[in-house]
């Protein structure tokens, strides 16, 4: 276990003074799930000197809704966010999502905040909120600032979140009550099981039975999570066929090579996402109202 | 490293102590209070060997800063009893049912199905296997571990 | 009508596992403990150039360091392996120092500060590689890598003649992987120097405690009456406590000895897969010669063994595999040889089913397979060959009524019918028409119960008679979890006619009992249990002859039953248990009896391996189904039926545990799990990496139990432990070849390889 200084501010603004203060010396501590197996680790964070704790304060822990947005606080933890009617009722792909991860003690005391920062390219909850293009909160001395979620990443484990900035809250604005969601996760096993890959499909149809909206994220595809646009607009003002589907699959694909290159694990995974896209579409076809 | 202060209440008893900072909950358990039926068997939150009740719900205690532990109510496998000194009905349910092997894997499967049980006093099979899917166990193959949860269930209506 | 035996007793030792109370080895505390802590080699082959212990000593809290050159003993110990690795690390779970300090945070800091200067050296990762000309050598006394001790052949009949007797050939290639024991527990020692004389003990999690103390012994120099091993509750093993036990036990032993301090060694979980044993990777080919109608006429089979950087049971896993490589089957001509090879990589050893697991999974695929050529079915092609009363077995043993019982044929019908094989078999081809397709595989074994030809087979028990009518019983294996204690205990208390809650039944202590040789090869009921009987028969002998006197009566028409003795002649003549038992003590017999089980040396010729080569045999067959996700390659094992011969079943309930352990270990080799190393270093490296099967992973599972009589083991039980885990992995291959119509001859079936055929890594492709 690495050595360090424990911390425990008495409230927000303390912990913000204490970020300001230590900086890159500090790492914030909430469920743990990931923070704890890195700081067993002899190269775990370079510099640390002061863990954080935050994981006490019931005020990051909330869900909640208005006319326009749905907001949950960065310490909600992933059994909160896979029980919650709100988001049962409303964004069912994102309460799954969190059903997914680990196991029982897992999601009892991992947060969603932790998932996001943490930047793994399997994260469960990412592509859903990628897909609900979620916006962040992030609180700090000089202010707070709200970002889209895609804007943190820089690659693999790696955000350009700043040293003195605690994220608060995550939000999106609530989708139109036709939409459906979907997320569909492979693991090898199925419990206590990294994405393999994963997708998070959100969808709209018209009166028509056109597709108004859709919205498409993969999980371990590329190295920084996104939309996939170009799937997307495939089939966006378009009756669902098979072909198109199909279609709007391979383009995930061929995105995620135009990123990454064909590496060693390509040849797996590029049949895989298609067929992951083609179900998590087709998912979210099923369950529409 | 500063020491810090931590006041919990473990198995109706409370304790206010100093820690080390980089104390986790598992060792904190184990050295400190020698409460050692909380195992440890991977420090990576995989096995569940280290399960404890922290505040109702279950959590490895190897993925847990002792201090975080502040002002919790914790129960390990040694708070858990039956009534007039008698083995718990999820203890007794177990030895019946054959769902102990080594026995490694016991004391946080015993936690996790008193956690599922509390919540959910009558889980079906799918919700058994949820409720442990965080506890490894390599002996049993779970079989007779569902069959003990199902037991303890009736038995504790 | 028995009171014990049969029933499903609780078990005897669970009590103080749920409350917790139960110790395990890292669970003890002694005054003036030091914890200990292992640096390993950073490299896969390399020579030791320098270690420099000066920094990590000058560590306030270290209390020593030592390496190769502080072992009072021998160093280098069984199978090559050192207390503390000196001249040159052969694989990354070499241990070149063991630093000492008063808290294990002081031990790991130590640890880092020790500075190994290595010249790094060619290595060999691969069977392959091992055996290329060339290749860089790994040990002096083992030329071209080969682990020649492990060399076995079975030779029988005439190859020539039975090629030319066959319609068809066919040669096939398999392999396996290292597979991680993956016990709950990581391995935890414990040394204390003795309190009163030149002694010392070792607690800890191990399963071969006489070979743990010779180890101590020799790594101390010291005789082996000095050395006294403790078996604490063990968390698991499966075969795997055992080289690492020894080698811990050695580093921890000579520390406290040096120091004059208890020393405490626990595992984390990365140090227990770096540095414990494996199932051996097994590369296995065959050459079969088969008749149309499915007859087989003579098979060539080549089994070799990766044995990672030192060996310590290819010799006896190697033995078991030349016997039983060309699977439960009538082969008139048989020519196979087995042999292991050293390389740079993490090590095999023992594992739960010691070789079958590995060839099993490939005799039972080449079945399938030439059943899919001949276009016969699964059950046809098995049923044209395979062993039955009247047949022998490949070494030529005499199978049969009066003779080794053989039920295979019956059991497999039964199967069949039970699982409906062959209608769904055909209903699922039809049904096969979307991306999850649905398989149904079938495969069969047979297994040589305890040690058979592999060494002598000898255990004792202990059975004494207190004052106060408890008994304590000892014996020369050890619980494992499997419930060795409670069968032991249901044996005892059957031939006693006492009460189960009377016995006592410590853990074994190599001061109390003689040696009993390793709880290996499912031997705890078979060979454990009836050095049990015999000790429990001969104090029973004695309670007799007291009674008899006390009734006035002769011993032979006396019975014990639910504690009473009685005469069958004049049943009013009656004597309590507790009384014969304080007539025994004042008139001075003894109530207490050391007894000794073997079966003998086997009658076996190994350079053909012809001959006795077990005392009995084993039988199984397992039904595997299985949803494969054509287009993920995931691979959902959905019903396991498994059946087995066990001769008298002593604990239906315990019985059913083995089996079901047993079949979601091997639901893991066959689609889940595996070390993955690369260039040497493991990629692998903890719990989240090495996947076994959870409890949403499990398949629906179904038991048939047959019994046979079986004179051999006590009551006539055989063993259960081993063959309930060598078979599923097997049956659901041939299920995954059965859905999908490809064959996979490399185990795990996991994602890649049942999607693209081939498993990937940053390297490429690998079979």
């Amino acid at each position: 276990m690495r050595e360090f200084n424990y911390l425990n501010p008495a409230s927000i603004t303390e912990t913000l003074e204490f970020l300001h203060t230590y900086g890159e010396k500090a790492k914030v501590l909430a469920g743990g799930t990931d923070l704890l197996i890195e700081l067993r680790k002899d190269e775990g964070p370079a510099g640390l000197e002061v863990v954080l704790n935050i994981a006490h304060f019931s005020e990051l822990q909330y869900i909640k809704a208005d006319d326009e947005w749905i907001r949950i606080g960065s310490g909600t933890t992933h059994a909160q966010l896979a029980t919650s009617e709100l988001l049962l009722e409303n964004i069912r792909a994102l309460a799954h999502a969190a059903r997914t991860v680990g196991s029982p003690q897992i999601r009892n005391r991992g947060t969603v905040g932790g998932n996001i920062l943490n930047a793994s390219p399997a994260a469960d909850t990412v592509p859903v909120l990628v897909a609900l293009d979620a916006v962040l909160t992030f609180k700090s001395l000089t202010g707070e600032r709200e970002v889209p979620i895609t804007d943190i990443y820089v690659k693999p484990y790696k955000t350009n979140v700043r040293p003195d900035e605690l994220l608060t809250e995550v939000a999106f604005k609530r989708l139109s009550p036709t939409a459906t969601s979907a997320f569909i996760k492979l693991g090898r096993r199925n419990a206590l099981a990294i994405s393999r890959m994963n997708v998070a499909v959100i969808l709209d149809t018209d009166a028509n039975g056109n597709i108004s909206e859709l919205r498409i994220a993969a999980g371990s595809t590329t190295p920084k999570p996104g939309r996939t646009r170009t799937a997307e607009a495939v089939l966006i003002g378009q009756q669902p066929t098979e072909e198109l589907i199909n279609e709007a699959a391979k383009k995930v694909s061929e995105e995620m090579i135009a990123i990454t290159g064909y590496r060693w694990s390509t040849e797996y995974k590029e049949p895989v996402i298609e067929a992951l896209v083609r179900r998590a579409i087709c998912k979210a076809l099923e369950v529409r109202p | 490293m500063k020491k810090t202060m931590l006041n919990l209440t473990v198995n109706d008893k409370k304790y206010t102590v100093e820690v080390n900072p980089n104390q986790r909950l598992v060792d904190f358990l184990r050295d400190e209070l020698n409460l050692t039926g909380t195992k440890e068997g991977c420090g990576v939150g995989e096995c569940g060997a280290c399960t404890v009740i922290m505040n109702g719900r279950i959590v490895n205690s190897c993925l847990v800063l002792a201090a975080q532990a502040e002002g919790a109510v914790i129960t390990t496998i040694e708070g858990v009893k039956g009534s007039e000194g008698e083995l718990h009905p999820i203890q007794q349910a177990f030895i019946e049912k054959g769902a102990v092997q080594c026995g490694y894997c016991t004391p946080g499967m015993v936690l996790s199905t008193k956690a599922l049980l509390d919540k959910n006093p009558a889980p079906n099979v799918e919700e058994i296997k949820e409720g442990i899917s965080g506890n490894l166990c390599r002996c049993t193959g779970y079989q007779q571990i569902i069959e003990a949860v199902q037991e303890a269930a009736k038995r504790l209506k | 009508m028995y009171k014990y035996i049969r029933q499903a007793v609780p078990k005897v030792d669970v009590a103080e596992k749920v409350t917790g109370a139960a110790k395990y080895a890292g669970d003890l505390k002694f005054d003036n403990m030091l914890y200990a802590k292992t640096v390993y080699s950073e490299h896969p082959h390399a020579v030791i150039k320098k270690i420099d212990i000066s920094a990590a000593l000058a560590i306030k809290g270290v209390v020593a360091v030592f390496t190769e050159a502080d072992v009072p003993g021998t160093n280098e110990l069984f199978g090559g392996f050192h207390v503390l690795t000196g001249d040159k690390v052969r694989f990354i779970g070499d241990a070149v120092a063991l630093v000492l300090a008063k808290d294990v945070a002081t031990a790991e800091k130590a640890r880092k500060a020790v500075k190994v200067e290595y010249e790094p050296l060619p290595a060999v990762f691969t069977i392959e590689d091992a055996m290329a000309p060339e290749a860089p050598q790994i040990h002096a006394f083992a030329p071209g890598n080969i682990v020649d001790n492990s060399r076995y052949h079975l030779i029988k009949g005439d190859m020539e003649a039975g090629f030319k007797a066959a319609d068809r050939i066919f040669e096939r290639e398999y392999e396996t992987q290292f597979v991680e024991h993956a016990y709950i527990e990581p391995e935890a020692m414990v040394a204390v120097p003795g309190f009163f004389d030149k002694s010392i003990t070792v607690y800890g999690s191990l399963q071969s405690p006489f070979a743990v103390r010779g180890s101590v012994a020799d790594a101390l120099s010291w005789n082996l009456s000095q050395v006294r091993v403790i078996q604490t509750v063990i968390g698991g093993t499966f075969g795997g406590k055992d080289e690492i036990a020894m080698v811990l036990a050695t580093r921890v032993a000579v520390a406290a000895v040096l120091t004059g301090h208890p020393v405490k060694l626990v595992l984390t979980r990365e140090e227990s897969i770096l540095e414990s044993s494996k199932r051996h990777p097994y590369r296995i080919r065959f050459k079969v010669g088969v008749k149309e109608d499915g007859t087989i006429t003579a098979m060539e089979s080549e089994v070799v063994a990766k044995g990672g950087g030192y060996n310590n049971k290819a010799q006896f896993t190697n033995w078991r595999a030349s016997i039983h490589a060309t699977g439960p089957y009538r082969v008139p001509n048989i020519r196979t040889e087995v042999y292991g090879v050293y390389t740079n990589t993490v090590y095999g050893g023992a594992m739960r089913g010691f070789s079958s697991p590995q060839t099993i999974f490939a005799v039972e695929s080449l079945m399938d397979e030439l059943a899919d050529e001949l276009k016969l079915d699964p059950v046809e092609i098995r049923m044209r060959n395979v062993l039955g009363p009247g047949d022998e077995t490949p070494s030529s043993q005499a199978l049969g009524p009066g003779k080794i019982p053989a039920p295979l044929p019956q059991m497999i019908e039964e199967l069949i019918r039970e699982t409906d094989f062959l209608n769904k078999r055909a209903e699922y081809a039809k049904v096969n028409a979307g991306s999850i397709k649905r398989g149904i595989g079938l495969a069969v074994s047979f297994r040589g119960a305890g040690l058979g030809g592999e060494g002598l087979d000898a255990t004792g028990a202990i059975v004494s008679v207190q004052a106060d009518g408890s008994v304590t019983i000892l014996g020369g294996l050890t619980e494992n979890g499997q419930g060795m204690k409670t069968t032991h205990c249901q044996i005892v208390a059957e031939v006693l006619g006492i009460s189960i809650d009377r016995i006592i039944y410590p853990n074994i202590d190599t001061m109390t009992v003689p040696d009993g040789g390793p709880t290996v090869a499912s031997r705890g009921t078979l060979v454990g249990g009836k050095a049990m009987a015999l000790a429990a028969g001969e104090v029973r002998d004695r309670m007799l002859q007291v009674a008899a006197e006390m009734l006035k009566c002769m011993p032979t028409e006396l019975e014990i039953r639910d504690e009473k003795i009685f005469s069958t002649v004049n049943p009013e003549l009656a004597v309590q248990y507790t009384d014969v038992v304080k007539k025994a003590k004042d008139i001075g017999i003894m109530l207490a009896s050391l007894s000794w089980f073997s079966p003998g040396l086997s009658n076996l010729d190994h350079k053909t391996g012809q001959g006795d080569a077990f005392p009995t045999y084993v039988w199984g067959a397992v039904v595997a189904e299985v949803e494969v996700d054509t287009e993920t390659g995931k691979v959902a094992v959905t019903k396991v039926t498994s059946s087995h011969d066990v001769g008298t079943l002593i604990n239906p309930k315990g019985a059913k545990g083995q089996i079901y352990g047993g079949i979601v270990m091997g639901q893991g080799m066959g689609v889940l799990e595996e070390i993955e190393e690369e260039d040497g270093l493991l990629e692998t490296n903890n719990l989240d990496e090495y996947l076994i099967p959870t409890a949403m992973d499990i398949p629906e599972m179904d038991i048939v139990i047959v019994e046979t009589d079986d004179t051999f083991g006590p009551f006539g039980a055989k063993s259960l432990g081993e063959p309930a885990t060598e078979i599923p992995a097997a049956a659901i291959a041939n299920a995954v070849a059965h859905a999908t119509g490809r064959r996979i001859r490399h185990l795990p079936l996991n994602l890649e390889r049942v999607l693209l055929g081939h498993k990937l890594t940053r390297k490429g492709a690998k079979p």
